[in-house]
């Protein structure tokens, strides 16, 4: 296996469209709601997400015993959609019909895996950036 | 060697009402979930979950 160096969300998403060529659309957000990143405008995204998020919903009401859903996939005739959800984000995309399922989750997960975590704002950040600010 | 030829002609169209068959039995729509305990469940069309999760899902497909 190779390891390969962390990226952030635009940067994950550009290099999952350009190695799987069957996901249409993505966005990824945070655990906290907030959104990382997104192949789509602002209306297109904010709809995958709310999406993504009521699939998830929806399929925690199906098992009442399961307390966190990790994938969903709901394949139509009209295309697919897919929910990950790994290290507190959850990535929803979607593709054209009859997709290689296993392909497109392995695809998903890599992408979340690939995302840094952004650092938190620690004494030490604080005070790099005052001084950057000061500097500049 | 005509033989042979109705051999392959009979196999090839055995083949293909194999397929016709088969393709038709099998769902075109279905949704999987998966959860962090390992357990998972797979929804087929007629199921009463499916109808919830499929018109959510027809909402993030529209454009």
């Amino acid at each position: 296996m190779v390891a390969s160096a962390p990226m952030d969300a635009a940067e994950a998403l550009a290099e999952l469209k350009e190695l799987s060529s069957q996901i249409d659309r993505a966005a990824i957000v945070a655990a906290d709601g907030s959104l990382l990143g997104s192949t789509d405008d602002v209306q297109a995204t904010e709809r995958l997400v709310r999406a993504g998020l009521d699939l998830v919903a929806a399929a925690l009401e199906l098992d009442a015993a399961s307390e966190e859903v990790i994938r969903v996939d709901v394949e139509l005739r009209e295309g697919s959609v897919f929910v990950v959800r790994e290290g507190g984000k959850t990535i929803t995309a979607t593709t054209g019909p009859q997709p290689t399922t296993g392909l497109v989750v392995y695809d998903l997960r890599t992408c979340l895996q690939r995302i840094e975590e952004p650092k938190p704002a620690t004494r030490r950040n604080r005070r790099k950036a005052a001084d950057a600010e000061e500097a500049g | 060697m005509r033989r042979l030829l109705r051999l392959v002609l009979l196999g090839a169209l055995a083949v293909w009402v194999w397929r016709r068959i088969v393709g038709a039995r099998e769902p075109s729509e279905r949704a999987s979930v998966a959860y962090a305990d390992g357990s998972s469940i797979v929804l087929e069309e007629s199921t009463a979950g499916f109808a919830r999760l499929a018109s959510i899902a027809r909402g993030a497909l529209q454009r």
